[in-house]
């Protein structure tokens, strides 16, 4: 559609009597802008049947029943924080499932390390804690070789 | 409104009295089953409600509430097609032309047929376009509201809405153009 339709086209649209005559011209003289607008202005007009001819008077304990509806939703979405809804609950199970492989692998490892114990008495000396004392790590690697 | 965002019910429900007779005339143009648009209108004013701390006065109440109202139009209809389509699906094709026979009754009048047709095929182009589109639109061609009143109530100006609108039209004859070309089309106006 042509700059000079859509800058007036919804006044022509709303049925103004204020339009300028390069716009009617130009309407005249151009077949796709024509269509366009022909169609936009049968469409406007199915608008209509939106339109409620109706007055509705709400319940008189609409209120009270809106009150109610804003209790029960506040409730719920106060559950909601504990509840196992499905994508949240997912994400927990993987976090928990990949939280429990880490420490199990963790561990087996660690008993892998320790499963032999140590082979001598460097390697005992080694993963002792270092002593105040030098007497209790002597006694340690006596016992050892004993 | 403020009083109303800071957690004053008197002023909630002084907005919901304000308003309630206008939404339910959005409410009854849009869906036209009577029975229904009482639980719209809690569900519209229930989302008023909780989101009254994010309105940030950039438009007029009104606009917003509209707003609001439409969405939750469009959102029913579209969950009572889905909830249709499943039921259906588990009829045979007797059973549906049935059904379809025994649906409570919309409010009718004379012309009422033709009506319809014109409501449910203007639904479905809206249905195509954004929901800012769609209240837009309902604003200018339902409410009767000008493109200066728009712009006032938008807090946009009025070059911006005269695009918006144009851009929502060209949708709507896009999707029209798509729909008359589809099998088992509406009757337009």
């Amino acid at each position: 559609m042509h700059q000079v339709i859509v800058n007036r086209l919804e006044d022509y649209l709303a049925g103004s009597s204020n339009i300028p005559r390069e716009f009617t011209a130009h309407l005249e003289a151009c077949a796709e802008c024509r269509t366009e607008v022909s169609e936009m202005q049968e469409i406007g007009a199915a608008f209509e049947s939106l339109r409620s001819s109706d007055e509705l008077a709400p319940a008189p304990d609409f209120y009270a029943r809106l009150n109610i509806l804003i209790e029960d939703q506040q409730a719920r979405s106060f559950w909601r924080w504990f509840s196992w809804e499905p994508l949240f609950g997912r994400r927990v199970a993987f976090a928990s499932l990949m939280a429990l492989f880490l420490l199990g692998s963790f561990l087996v490892s660690r008993e892998t390390e320790y499963a032999a114990g140590p082979t001598s008495p460097e390697q005992l000396i080694a993963h002792q804690e270092p002593s105040e004392n030098p007497d209790a790590m002597l006694a340690s690697l006596v016992g050892y070789r004993e | 409104m403020r009083r109303a965002q800071e957690g004053d019910q008197t002023a909630f429900r002084e907005i919901v009295e304000r308003y309630q007779s206008k939404v339910f005339s959005i409410i009854h143009g849009i869906v036209r089953q009577r029975n229904d648009v009482e639980d719209i209108a809690q569900q519209v004013f229930a989302k008023v409600y909780f989101s009254l701390r994010s309105f940030d006065f950039r438009s007029s109440l009104v606009t917003w509430i509209y707003k609001i109202t439409v969405n939750e139009c469009f959102d029913y209809l579209r969950k009572k097609k889905v909830r249709k389509l499943v039921y259906e699906s588990d009829l045979s094709e007797d059973e549906v032309r049935r059904v379809e026979n025994s649906e409570p009754a919309m409010d009718r009048q004379p012309g009422a047929d033709t009506t319809l047709a014109r409501r449910d095929y203007v639904l479905k182009l809206l249905s195509r376009v954004s929901e800012e589109e769609r209240s837009l639109l309902m604003q200018k061609e339902v409410e009767g509201h000008s493109v200066e009143e728009l712009a006032q109530m938008t807090g946009m100006n009025e070059n911006t809405i005269k695009v918006k609108l144009f851009r929502a039209r060209q949708k709507l004859v896009k999707a029209a153009q798509r729909l008359d070309r589809a099998p088992g089309v509406a009757v337009k106006g």
